[in-house]
Protein backbone atom coordinates (compact mmCIF):
# COMPACT_ATOMS: atom_id res chain seq x y z
CA UNK A 1 0.00 0.00 0.00
CA UNK A 2 1.28 3.48 -1.02
CA UNK A 3 0.45 5.79 1.89
CA UNK A 4 -0.54 8.79 -0.38
CA UNK A 5 -2.83 6.08 -2.94
CA UNK A 6 -6.53 6.12 -2.54
CA UNK A 7 -9.21 4.63 -4.57
CA UNK A 8 -9.66 7.04 -7.07
CA UNK A 9 -7.13 9.67 -6.26
CA UNK A 10 -3.32 9.90 -5.24
CA UNK A 11 -1.75 12.69 -3.60
CA UNK A 12 1.06 13.89 -5.22
CA UNK A 13 4.11 16.77 -4.99
CA UNK A 14 2.81 19.88 -6.61
CA UNK A 15 4.93 21.41 -9.90
CA UNK A 16 4.48 25.03 -9.68
CA UNK A 17 5.94 24.94 -13.35
CA UNK A 18 3.23 22.49 -14.95
CA UNK A 19 0.71 22.88 -12.21
CA UNK A 20 0.31 27.12 -11.86
CA UNK A 21 -1.59 27.81 -14.94
CA UNK A 22 -4.32 24.93 -14.33
CA UNK A 23 -4.78 26.13 -10.63
CA UNK A 24 -5.10 29.89 -12.31
CA UNK A 25 -7.75 28.42 -14.31
CA UNK A 26 -9.84 27.57 -11.49
CA UNK A 27 -9.68 30.73 -9.88
CA UNK A 28 -11.59 32.44 -12.34
CA UNK A 29 -14.62 30.50 -11.38
CA UNK A 30 -16.21 32.41 -8.44
CA UNK A 31 -18.41 29.43 -7.11
CA UNK A 32 -15.48 27.24 -7.13
CA UNK A 33 -13.70 29.91 -5.09
CA UNK A 34 -16.73 30.51 -2.85
CA UNK A 35 -16.61 26.66 -2.15
CA UNK A 36 -12.86 26.68 -1.61
CA UNK A 37 -11.78 29.37 0.58
CA UNK A 38 -13.59 31.95 3.15
CA UNK A 39 -11.71 34.61 2.10
CA UNK A 40 -13.20 36.54 -1.10
CA UNK A 41 -13.03 35.51 -4.53
CA UNK A 42 -10.27 36.88 -6.30
CA UNK A 43 -8.80 35.84 -10.09
CA UNK A 44 -4.78 35.06 -9.58
CA UNK A 45 -2.26 35.20 -12.44
CA UNK A 46 -0.40 31.62 -13.13
CA UNK A 47 2.85 33.62 -12.56
CA UNK A 48 1.18 34.55 -9.32
CA UNK A 49 -0.06 30.95 -8.35
CA UNK A 50 3.67 30.05 -9.44
CA UNK A 51 5.47 32.48 -7.58
CA UNK A 52 3.29 31.53 -4.29
CA UNK A 53 3.92 27.97 -4.77
CA UNK A 54 7.91 27.96 -5.18
CA UNK A 55 7.61 29.39 -1.90
CA UNK A 56 6.16 27.25 -0.26
CA UNK A 57 8.58 25.96 2.69
CA UNK A 58 9.72 22.27 1.84
CA UNK A 59 8.07 20.61 5.05
CA UNK A 60 4.79 21.76 4.36
CA UNK A 61 2.00 19.38 3.15
CA UNK A 62 0.41 20.35 0.25
CA UNK A 63 -0.28 17.99 -2.16
CA UNK A 64 -1.78 18.00 -6.31
CA UNK A 65 -4.77 15.77 -6.10
CA UNK A 66 -4.82 13.32 -9.33
CA UNK A 67 -7.21 10.91 -10.79
CA UNK A 68 -5.87 7.40 -10.32
CA UNK A 69 -7.13 6.46 -13.92
CA UNK A 70 -4.98 9.35 -15.90
CA UNK A 71 -3.63 10.94 -13.77
CA UNK A 72 -5.12 14.35 -14.26
CA UNK A 73 -4.86 17.36 -11.69
CA UNK A 74 -8.29 17.87 -10.20
CA UNK A 75 -7.80 19.79 -6.69
CA UNK A 76 -4.94 20.69 -4.02
CA UNK A 77 -5.00 19.50 -0.60
CA UNK A 78 -3.05 20.07 2.50
CA UNK A 79 -2.08 20.31 5.75
CA UNK A 80 -1.39 23.91 6.23
CA UNK A 81 -0.24 25.14 9.44
CA UNK A 82 0.88 22.43 11.54
CA UNK A 83 1.46 23.07 15.62
CA UNK A 84 3.93 20.77 16.09
CA UNK A 85 4.39 20.37 20.23
CA UNK A 86 0.45 20.15 19.68
CA UNK A 87 0.42 17.32 17.03
CA UNK A 88 -2.24 19.17 15.53
CA UNK A 89 -3.08 20.55 11.83
CA UNK A 90 -5.46 23.04 10.13
CA UNK A 91 -6.46 21.22 6.83
CA UNK A 92 -7.80 22.47 3.26
CA UNK A 93 -8.91 20.86 0.19
CA UNK A 94 -10.48 22.17 -3.01
CA UNK A 95 -11.73 19.92 -5.96
CA UNK A 96 -11.08 22.71 -9.27
CA UNK A 97 -12.59 20.53 -11.82
CA UNK A 98 -16.11 21.08 -11.41
CA UNK A 99 -16.82 17.67 -13.93
CA UNK A 100 -15.22 16.06 -10.81
CA UNK A 101 -17.56 17.76 -8.00
CA UNK A 102 -19.96 15.24 -6.08
CA UNK A 103 -18.42 11.71 -7.51
CA UNK A 104 -16.16 10.72 -4.17
CA UNK A 105 -13.20 12.25 -4.81
CA UNK A 106 -12.96 14.92 -2.60
CA UNK A 107 -13.89 12.51 0.04
CA UNK A 108 -11.07 9.91 -1.39
CA UNK A 109 -7.92 12.55 -1.39
CA UNK A 110 -9.57 13.47 2.49
CA UNK A 111 -9.54 9.88 3.62
CA UNK A 112 -5.80 9.66 1.90
CA UNK A 113 -4.67 13.10 3.57
CA UNK A 114 -6.09 11.71 6.93
CA UNK A 115 -3.84 8.89 6.80
CA UNK A 116 -1.41 10.73 6.34
CA UNK A 117 -1.56 12.60 8.89
CA UNK A 118 -2.49 10.44 11.39
CA UNK A 119 -0.37 7.29 10.60
CA UNK A 120 2.98 9.11 9.29
CA UNK A 121 2.79 12.51 10.74
CA UNK A 122 1.68 11.09 14.52
CA UNK A 123 -0.99 13.61 14.79
CA UNK A 124 -3.27 14.11 17.74
CA UNK A 125 -6.15 16.11 15.80
CA UNK A 126 -6.58 17.59 12.46
CA UNK A 127 -9.20 20.98 12.29
CA UNK A 128 -10.87 22.59 9.56
CA UNK A 129 -13.13 25.48 8.49
CA UNK A 130 -16.15 25.47 5.85
CA UNK A 131 -18.21 28.60 5.42
CA UNK A 132 -22.18 28.20 5.79
CA UNK A 133 -24.14 26.61 3.15
CA UNK A 134 -21.24 24.73 1.95
CA UNK A 135 -23.58 21.27 2.47
CA UNK A 136 -21.50 19.00 -0.02
CA UNK A 137 -18.10 19.85 1.89
CA UNK A 138 -19.54 19.51 5.60
CA UNK A 139 -21.48 15.99 4.54
CA UNK A 140 -17.69 14.86 3.09
CA UNK A 141 -16.04 16.08 6.18
CA UNK A 142 -18.58 13.97 8.25
CA UNK A 143 -18.16 11.47 6.07
CA UNK A 144 -14.43 11.29 7.09
CA UNK A 145 -15.18 11.28 10.97
CA UNK A 146 -15.27 15.00 11.49
CA UNK A 147 -17.71 16.58 14.10
CA UNK A 148 -19.04 20.16 14.54
CA UNK A 149 -17.13 21.76 16.98
CA UNK A 150 -18.24 25.72 16.72
CA UNK A 151 -19.35 28.45 14.31
CA UNK A 152 -17.93 31.99 13.99
CA UNK A 153 -20.92 33.73 13.66
CA UNK A 154 -21.46 36.08 10.67
CA UNK A 155 -17.92 35.52 10.10
CA UNK A 156 -17.49 36.46 6.08
CA UNK A 157 -20.60 39.04 3.99
CA UNK A 158 -21.06 37.94 0.69
CA UNK A 159 -23.77 38.27 -1.77
CA UNK A 160 -25.75 40.82 0.64
CA UNK A 161 -25.58 38.86 3.34
CA UNK A 162 -23.64 37.36 6.29
CA UNK A 163 -22.52 33.87 6.94
CA UNK A 164 -20.93 31.65 9.55
CA UNK A 165 -17.88 29.84 9.35
CA UNK A 166 -17.98 26.36 10.52
CA UNK A 167 -15.32 25.03 12.91
CA UNK A 168 -14.99 20.70 12.66
CA UNK A 169 -12.00 18.21 14.17
CA UNK A 170 -11.20 14.75 14.08
CA UNK A 171 -9.71 13.46 16.64
CA UNK A 172 -6.91 10.87 16.22
CA UNK A 173 -8.99 7.92 18.63
CA UNK A 174 -12.13 8.92 16.60
CA UNK A 175 -9.81 8.43 13.45
CA UNK A 176 -8.64 5.10 14.57
CA UNK A 177 -11.90 3.77 15.55
CA UNK A 178 -13.50 4.59 12.27
CA UNK A 179 -10.75 2.18 10.96
CA UNK A 180 -12.36 -0.94 12.52
CA UNK A 181 -15.64 -0.72 11.07
CA UNK A 182 -14.39 -0.62 8.24
CA UNK B 1 5.91 30.06 45.63
CA UNK B 2 4.74 30.25 42.01
CA UNK B 3 5.74 27.97 39.34
CA UNK B 4 7.47 29.19 36.60
CA UNK B 5 8.68 26.34 33.59
CA UNK B 6 11.79 28.05 32.90
CA UNK B 7 12.62 28.44 36.67
CA UNK B 8 14.87 25.30 38.60
CA UNK B 9 16.21 25.20 41.63
CA UNK B 10 19.51 27.00 41.10
CA UNK B 11 19.06 28.56 37.66
CA UNK B 12 16.31 29.52 35.08
CA UNK B 13 16.60 29.00 31.11
CA UNK B 14 16.11 32.58 29.55
CA UNK B 15 16.14 33.09 25.54
CA UNK B 16 20.52 33.77 24.14
CA UNK B 17 20.32 37.39 23.66
CA UNK B 18 22.56 37.01 20.38
CA UNK B 19 24.11 40.68 20.76
CA UNK B 20 24.83 40.68 24.81
CA UNK B 21 25.34 36.48 24.88
CA UNK B 22 27.79 35.67 22.21
CA UNK B 23 30.58 37.64 24.26
CA UNK B 24 30.45 35.60 26.85
CA UNK B 25 29.89 32.27 24.74
CA UNK B 26 33.32 33.17 22.93
CA UNK B 27 35.00 33.16 25.56
CA UNK B 28 33.83 29.89 27.31
CA UNK B 29 34.79 28.84 23.82
CA UNK B 30 38.61 29.55 24.38
CA UNK B 31 38.78 26.69 26.87
CA UNK B 32 39.78 23.30 25.05
CA UNK B 33 39.16 21.13 28.38
CA UNK B 34 35.13 22.35 28.08
CA UNK B 35 35.04 22.42 24.15
CA UNK B 36 36.27 18.63 24.57
CA UNK B 37 33.79 17.54 26.51
CA UNK B 38 30.94 19.60 24.43
CA UNK B 39 31.93 18.46 20.76
CA UNK B 40 33.52 15.80 19.02
CA UNK B 41 35.17 18.51 16.38
CA UNK B 42 38.61 19.94 16.65
CA UNK B 43 39.20 22.29 19.04
CA UNK B 44 38.38 25.88 17.28
CA UNK B 45 37.60 28.86 19.06
CA UNK B 46 35.77 31.04 17.09
CA UNK B 47 34.74 34.70 17.17
CA UNK B 48 32.04 36.66 18.74
CA UNK B 49 31.09 37.43 15.44
CA UNK B 50 30.41 33.72 14.00
CA UNK B 51 28.64 32.81 17.24
CA UNK B 52 26.21 35.97 16.93
CA UNK B 53 25.99 35.13 13.55
CA UNK B 54 25.31 31.75 14.19
CA UNK B 55 22.14 32.09 16.93
CA UNK B 56 20.65 34.90 14.63
CA UNK B 57 20.47 32.31 12.54
CA UNK B 58 18.90 29.64 14.21
CA UNK B 59 16.73 31.68 15.95
CA UNK B 60 15.12 33.07 12.67
CA UNK B 61 15.18 30.42 10.93
CA UNK B 62 15.43 27.14 12.34
CA UNK B 63 12.60 25.02 13.71
CA UNK B 64 14.13 21.71 14.76
CA UNK B 65 16.46 23.77 17.04
CA UNK B 66 15.68 25.33 19.99
CA UNK B 67 18.55 26.99 22.44
CA UNK B 68 18.30 28.67 25.81
CA UNK B 69 20.62 30.17 28.15
CA UNK B 70 21.41 29.14 31.71
CA UNK B 71 21.22 31.67 34.39
CA UNK B 72 22.29 31.48 37.83
CA UNK B 73 19.14 32.20 40.25
CA UNK B 74 21.12 34.30 42.79
CA UNK B 75 22.92 36.93 40.78
CA UNK B 76 21.43 36.07 37.15
CA UNK B 77 24.73 35.30 35.97
CA UNK B 78 25.13 33.74 32.35
CA UNK B 79 26.92 30.40 33.34
CA UNK B 80 26.01 27.97 29.88
CA UNK B 81 23.92 26.88 27.60
CA UNK B 82 21.17 24.09 26.93
CA UNK B 83 19.56 22.70 23.80
CA UNK B 84 17.28 20.76 21.75
CA UNK B 85 19.33 20.15 18.56
CA UNK B 86 17.38 18.12 15.62
CA UNK B 87 14.22 18.01 17.33
CA UNK B 88 12.26 15.26 15.32
CA UNK B 89 8.09 16.46 15.86
CA UNK B 90 6.95 13.56 13.74
CA UNK B 91 8.27 10.75 15.70
CA UNK B 92 8.46 13.08 19.34
CA UNK B 93 12.38 12.90 19.52
CA UNK B 94 14.83 15.08 20.20
CA UNK B 95 18.69 15.59 21.11
CA UNK B 96 19.55 17.66 23.71
CA UNK B 97 22.87 19.11 24.52
CA UNK B 98 23.99 21.42 27.72
CA UNK B 99 27.21 23.22 28.24
CA UNK B 100 28.33 24.92 31.58
CA UNK B 101 30.89 27.66 30.20
CA UNK B 102 31.57 29.26 33.46
CA UNK B 103 34.04 26.97 35.35
CA UNK B 104 33.09 27.93 38.68
CA UNK B 105 29.49 26.54 38.37
CA UNK B 106 30.96 22.99 36.93
CA UNK B 107 30.63 20.36 39.89
CA UNK B 108 27.78 21.90 41.72
CA UNK B 109 24.49 20.50 40.28
CA UNK B 110 23.89 23.69 38.02
CA UNK B 111 23.75 21.79 35.07
CA UNK B 112 21.86 18.65 36.45
CA UNK B 113 19.51 21.59 38.19
CA UNK B 114 19.89 23.47 34.07
CA UNK B 115 19.01 19.84 32.36
CA UNK B 116 15.79 18.74 34.90
CA UNK B 117 14.30 22.49 33.97
CA UNK B 118 15.26 21.53 29.99
CA UNK B 119 13.54 17.88 30.34
CA UNK B 120 10.21 19.46 31.99
CA UNK B 121 10.28 22.00 29.49
CA UNK B 122 10.39 19.58 26.61
CA UNK B 123 8.25 16.71 27.97
CA UNK B 124 5.47 19.20 29.68
CA UNK B 125 5.32 21.87 27.08
CA UNK B 126 6.65 20.43 24.01
CA UNK B 127 4.55 17.01 24.43
CA UNK B 128 8.10 15.18 23.64
CA UNK B 129 8.08 11.23 24.08
CA UNK B 130 11.92 10.76 23.71
CA UNK B 131 15.02 12.71 24.57
CA UNK B 132 18.55 11.54 23.98
CA UNK B 133 21.78 12.54 23.74
CA UNK B 134 25.51 11.52 23.10
CA UNK B 135 28.61 11.88 26.19
CA UNK B 136 31.83 11.15 26.01
CA UNK B 137 33.31 8.29 28.17
CA UNK B 138 36.00 10.17 29.80
CA UNK B 139 33.12 12.93 30.63
CA UNK B 140 32.13 11.33 34.16
CA UNK B 141 31.11 14.33 35.60
CA UNK B 142 28.41 14.66 32.58
CA UNK B 143 27.22 11.21 32.51
CA UNK B 144 26.64 11.20 36.19
CA UNK B 145 24.30 14.26 36.28
CA UNK B 146 22.86 12.74 33.11
CA UNK B 147 21.92 9.77 34.96
CA UNK B 148 20.80 11.51 38.02
CA UNK B 149 18.39 13.82 35.46
CA UNK B 150 16.63 10.70 34.75
CA UNK B 151 18.79 9.42 31.43
CA UNK B 152 19.53 5.72 30.90
CA UNK B 153 22.53 4.16 29.43
CA UNK B 154 21.64 3.01 25.56
CA UNK B 155 24.73 1.66 24.17
CA UNK B 156 27.85 3.07 22.90
CA UNK B 157 30.52 3.03 19.95
CA UNK B 158 33.77 2.06 20.90
CA UNK B 159 36.81 3.68 20.17
CA UNK B 160 35.03 6.39 18.38
CA UNK B 161 36.95 9.28 19.88
CA UNK B 162 41.03 10.10 19.40
CA UNK B 163 41.94 12.46 21.99
CA UNK B 164 45.58 12.67 23.07
CA UNK B 165 46.42 9.40 21.85
CA UNK B 166 43.75 7.35 23.39
CA UNK B 167 40.48 5.85 22.25
CA UNK B 168 37.35 6.38 24.10
CA UNK B 169 33.68 5.40 23.36
CA UNK B 170 30.98 7.78 22.29
CA UNK B 171 28.10 7.20 25.27
CA UNK B 172 24.79 7.06 23.84
CA UNK B 173 22.10 7.90 27.06
CA UNK B 174 17.76 8.68 26.41
CA UNK B 175 15.01 9.56 28.77
CA UNK B 176 11.34 8.24 27.63
CA UNK B 177 8.77 10.26 28.67
CA UNK B 178 6.80 7.82 30.61
CA UNK B 179 9.94 7.25 32.84
CA UNK B 180 10.41 10.67 33.36
CA UNK B 181 6.99 11.05 34.05
CA UNK B 182 7.40 8.40 36.69
CA UNK B 183 10.20 9.95 38.20
CA UNK B 184 8.58 13.38 38.53
CA UNK B 185 5.12 12.11 39.82
CA UNK B 186 3.71 14.05 36.80
CA UNK B 187 0.35 12.52 35.42
CA UNK B 188 -0.39 11.24 32.16
CA UNK B 189 -3.59 13.48 30.93
CA UNK B 190 -4.41 11.37 27.50
CA UNK B 191 -3.95 8.43 26.04
CA UNK B 192 -0.80 8.48 23.57
CA UNK B 193 0.07 5.31 21.31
Amino acid sequence: MDVLTGNLTRLAAVNPDTDAEIIARWSRDSQFWRLAHTEPAWPVAPAYVKRKLDEDPIERPRFAIRTLTDDRLIGLIGLYTIFQAQREAFMGIQIGEREFWGKGYGTDALRVLLRYAFDELNLLRVSLSVLEGNERAARSYEKCGFCLEGRERHAWAYDGRRWDEIYMGLLREEWQALGKED
Amino acid sequence: MSYDLFTGNLVRLAALNAELDAEAIARWDVDSEYMRQLDSGPHLPNRAKKIREAIEKMQSEDPKTIELCVRSLVDDRLIGFVAFDEINWQHGDTFVAIGIGDSDYRGNGYGTDAMRVMLRFGFMELNLKRIQLDAFSYNERAIKSYLKAGFVMEGRQRGMLLRNGQRWDFVYMSVLRDEWLALNNEQRHWSES
